[in-house]
């Protein structure tokens, strides 16, 4: 017992004495290594704003700044420095960025990132100099495309940034957000949610079309103008007689649209990748096929980083002509390949014809993924050619 | 153990046992941080002072610390002494303090800190204590210094962040990555070998008593074990 004791006041007392030895030094460096980590963000800032001096913290709670915007500081002269966290390849891409009094941007430095290829290392040097319109100009890197646009969506935020704290506005809605706001306003019923419409017919006048989904109706965009139908076919937004026509005429074509399945084992000599096929009652074709991507090398081959196929849908007329096209799945690689699935890339085969379908921009750093899409798209007007009775 | 001069204990730690090259302790930063001659300075000498300071508390302390509670002991003095050093690094040298990262706090956990608290500071006097902390300091500081060099010369045509223009065609990178590392080691370990022509102490002078684990185990009887 008097051991234990014995054994329990030694440690107490080691501890003890350590503790006020590390409080005495803790209290004597603290102030030093203060004064040096700011010394050194300090330092930061002004290899992004040369001329900057000294620096305050902004208080950043009254403002509505982009989301990207973590912190920000005003220099003795007026500029500005902002601090950006954002997502490029991988997420906590921690971007340092300059913009003077002129909202000119003077310096873009990456603080710390997880990318691959260390572009966000260089990226930045081409927005100095520029104004907003001017980093809107600079092109991203081919294969590096995640962490260039991201890095150039950063710096437009901080744009954006800076003449929100200089007390004026402007829209940091991101293009979804516009278009979703744009469509809320044609159709409040519809509680925000749309679907985009897969066309199947030819519709005229009618640039894209969107229905609600819980049912409400439907918004259907002419040009700039969106133009809101209720469920049961009435035109509910203020507009001219002839676009009421316009819209009319396609939602009752859209309406009408009778398809039915084609059974695939009454042909022969279609593409095994033909997963699905529709005729409409116009004669119109609503197709499913298999692409190989990147997944799937030259056709067969499995390729260890994916093993998946594109899957794409497609409606073009019975003389072979795209109405419509769609990526309705793919496991194509994060950020390089998986691009085939944004709109802009397969919204460029609309109208397109076997003649001229390889006229589309490619994906960059993606050719894998480009040929293979182009190969479904290939292989629709193949199909296409059987069920109407030609050679294959 | 026939009693050694006070000089021989000094010198004991610099070539006859130098830690790294000899008995092969601290391996881990010795391999991290001798990309850099300035670097390897640096964890050397952080290193040396909580070497003499905690084999000089330690020796005051040993006929205090009861034996059974004596490895928690050691190993509060040493993270205090570590932490203290680290905080003055932190404060005076920040360049340093970014080089080392965390190996600086691993010292904490460096065998040849604790080995030497075990194995010489809690049964010898105060003076030898300090000697020998100095002595094994000098010769991890050496050791990592000898190793840095080879390592940045070569490997990075530099020296202490120094360029050296005429080597910069002929760098070997190989060596500043961790592989390098081992290799360098290895080499040197063979070189020493060949200097002392193996009069180093034989694994039996220094093997069980220099265990920090001896006093836990039933002592001598791993060595017996370890010899069949």
């Amino acid at each position: 017992m008097k051991k234990s004791i014995q054994s329990l006041l030694a440690l107490v007392c080691i501890c003890a004495v350590v503790t006020v030895a590390l409080a005495l030094t803790n209290s004597l460096t603290a102030p030093i290594i203060s004064k040096n980590e700011s010394a050194s963000a300090n330092a930061a800032l002004l290899e992004v704003l040369p001329d900057g001096g000294n620096f305050d913290v902004l208080d950043l709670g009254t403002y509505t700044l982009p989301s990207t915007v973590t912190e920000a500081y005003r220099a003795e002269n007026g500029d500005y420095v902002i601090k950006l966290e954002t997502v490029g390849y991988s997420s906590g891409l921690i971007l340092m960025c300059g913009v003077d009094a002129d909202s000119i941007v003077s310096g873009v430095v990456c603080l710390s990132s997880g990318e691959t290829l260390g572009h966000e290392k260089t990226y930045g040097d081409n927005f100095v100099g520029k104004s907003a319109d001017g980093a809107e100009a600079v092109d991203t890197v081919s294969g590096a495309t995640k962490t260039t646009s991201a890095i150039r969506g950063a710096v437009k935020d901080a744009l954006n940034a800076v003449i929100i704290l200089g007390g004026g506005s402007v829209d940091i809605r991101t293009e979804e957000e516009i278009l979703n706001d744009n469509l809320s306003a044609a159709l409040p019923t519809a509680e925000g949610e749309f679907e985009k419409h897969f066309f199947v017919e030819i519709v005229e006048g009618v640039d894209a079309i969107y229905t609600a989904v819980n049912g409400a109706g439907a918004v259907c965009v002419v040009g700039e103008q969106f133009i809101g139908v209720d469920a049961d076919g009435t035109v509910v937004t203020d507009c001219s007689d002839e676009l009421v026509g316009i819209v009319t005429a396609a939602m009752t074509t859209v309406g009408a649209t009778v398809t039915e399945d084609i059974d695939l084992t009454a042909y022969e000599g279609l593409p095994s990748q033909l997963v699905l096929a529709e005729r409409t009652a116009s004669g119109n074709y609503v197709l499913e096929i298999k692409g190989a991507g990147y997944g799937i090398v030259g056709g067969d081959t499995y390729h260890p980083a994916s093993g998946e196929y594109i899957i794409i849908r497609v409606s073009m007329t019975g003389d072979g002509r795209i109405i419509d096209c769609l990526t309705v799945s793919e496991e194509e690689t994060d950020g390089i390949g998986s691009a085939c699935a944004d709109e802009s890339f397969y919204g460029q085969f609309d109208g397109k014809t076997e003649e001229n379908y390889n006229d589309v921009d490619a994906i960059s750093g993606a050719t894998y993924t480009t040929d293979g899409y182009k190969k479904a798209i290939a292989r629709a007007f193949e199909s296409v050619k059987i069920f109407e009775g030609g050679e294959g | 153990m026939t009693k050694k001069s006070n000089l021989s204990v000094f010198t004991n730690g610099i070539l006859r046992e130098n830690p790294v090259f000899i008995l092969i302790l601290g391996t881990c930063p010795t391999l991290a941080t001798t990309t850099n001659v300035f670097g390897a300075f640096g964890m050397g000498i952080a290193a040396l002072l909580v070497l003499v300071c905690s084999n000089f508390l330690i020796s005051i302390l040993r006929r205090v610390i009861p034996s059974s509670v004596r490895i928690p002991c050691y190993i509060v003095i040493i993270a205090g002494f570590v932490t203290i050093v680290e905080m003055l690094i932190h404060a005076f040298l920040p360049e340093l303090y970014d080089m080392l990262g965390v190996y600086l706090a691993l010292i904490v956990v460096n065998c040849i800190i604790l080995g030497r608290a075990e194995m010489f500071a809690s049964k010898n006097t105060v003076v030898r204590s300090v000697l020998d902390g100095f002595g094994m300091g000098i010769g991890f500081t050496a050791a990592l210094c000898a190793m840095a060099t080879v390592r940045e010369v070569l490997g990075a045509a530099s020296f202490a962040g120094i360029p050296i223009p005429f080597l910069e065609e002929y760098k070997i990178e190989f060596l500043v990555k961790a592989p390098g590392g081992m290799v360098v080691y290895g080499l040197l370990i063979a070189l020493v070998c060949v200097i002392t022509s193996g009069k180093g102490p034989k694994k039996k002078s220094f093997g069980c008593t220099g265990c920090p684990s001896v006093g836990l185990c039933r002592s001598g009887e791993c060595e017996k074990v370890s010899e069949v």
